[in-house]
């Protein structure tokens, strides 16, 4: 058997369902090419690399974050899963490994997000001014329960943040959720700032780790 | 980063990318990135924490191990090892790490018949 090596590394961005693809996007350390390595319906999106390990300057951020974006504009393209910084592969052979070893979970995870983006919504108090942070936290949640499929906490790293969550939207829903930020943004438009962000890749709700029993 | 009055969302900040993309996504060992095969034993690990309506605190702390054989050095002819537990059913998150039997013998199996 020939063993076929590889000269240059694979940086991976995301697993998606199937497909032969390539994507002239701009990814990690400067690539121009995006391309997918597959393992029977599964398939990782990667550039080549020649480190393994990436620096994580602000510019390697903002590729790994734009080949997302532009992988879950392509309407083919109903799921994610995103990787972290900096999954770079020796070759294609360790890819394929994984990809079939997880299979199942893999496969598993982009059916549960299919047809989904990630809404990322804070409520940041004005300057000086009080609010019933329970009750503004209890509303925004009925506010939004019917829009969203899944929702999640994160930290509240600032004592003016009032609330910083995730939600999990069905693409055909985003309208309906869109307008649920405004309704949300004219109750509370003189005392909270609302920041809300998205669509990312299903980030707070994927939390996948593959590793090695040595 | 203050929303439009239509609701529709900002562009994101750097701040918000680093939230996602330095702490959170699919992790995948080092040793298993660089692992070429032939060499080694070759163990994959998933911990699944896949959320889905109302399940996602259920098993976070569900952990399965898949063995999976590589010494015979053609991993493409191995059949693919499927995962035996589905997150549905297992609203466990107390219960320690465990492995899938039959997916274990199964890749035994498979490199005995690869010998």
């Amino acid at each position: 058997m020939t063993v076929i090596m590889a000269d240059e590394h694979l940086y991976t961005y995301g697993v998606i369902d199937g497909a032969d693809r390539e994507l002239a996007v701009d990814g990690v350390a400067g690539a121009t090419r995006l391309y997918t390595v597959e393992y029977r319906t599964l398939s990782a999106v990667v550039s080549d690399i020649d480190t393994l390990e990436p620096e994580q300057t602000d510019e390697n951020l903002r590729a790994h974050d734009e080949a997302l974006q532009t992988i879950m504009s392509d309407e083919d393209i109903e799921a994610v899963v995103p990787m972290r910084f900096g999954m770079v592969f020796k070759s294609a052979r360790p890819l394929k490994n994984v990809l079939r070893g997880s299979r199942s979970v893999l496969t598993r995870t982009l059916n549960d997000i299919e047809g989904t983006v990630e809404m990322g919504l804070k409520l940041v108090a004005e300057e000086g001014v009080t609010v019933d942070r329970e009750s503004v936290r209890e509303d925004v949640s009925g506010r939004l329960r019917g829009v969203s499929v899944e929702e999640t906490e994160n930290g509240l790293f600032s004592d003016r943040l009032v609330l910083n969550r995730s939600y999990l939207v069905e693409r055909d829903d985003r309208e309906a959720f869109d307008a649920a930020i405004a309704g949300i943004e004219d109750e509370y438009g003189g005392s909270l700032i609302t920041q809300y962000t998205g669509p990312w890749a299903p980030y707070n709700f994927v939390d996948l780790e593959i590793g090695v029993d040595r | 980063m203050s929303v439009a009055a239509s609701g529709r969302p900002s562009s994101e900040s750097l701040a918000e990318i680093v939230d996602r993309i330095l702490d959170k996504g699919l992790v995948v060992d080092v040793w298993a990135r660089v692992s070429v095969v032939g060499i080694e034993i070759l163990t994959v690990e998933a911990r699944i924490v896949v959320a889905s309506v109302d399940t996602f605190l259920h098993y976070a702390k569900n952990i399965s191990t898949l063995e999976i054989a590589s010494q015979s050095g053609d991993l493409e002819d191995l059949q693919n090892l499927e995962f035996g537990s589905s997150p549905m059913v297992q609203p466990a998150p107390d219960v320690p790490d465990h492995r899938i039997g039959e997916a274990e013998s199964e890749a035994e199996e498979q490199e005995a018949e690869a010998q």
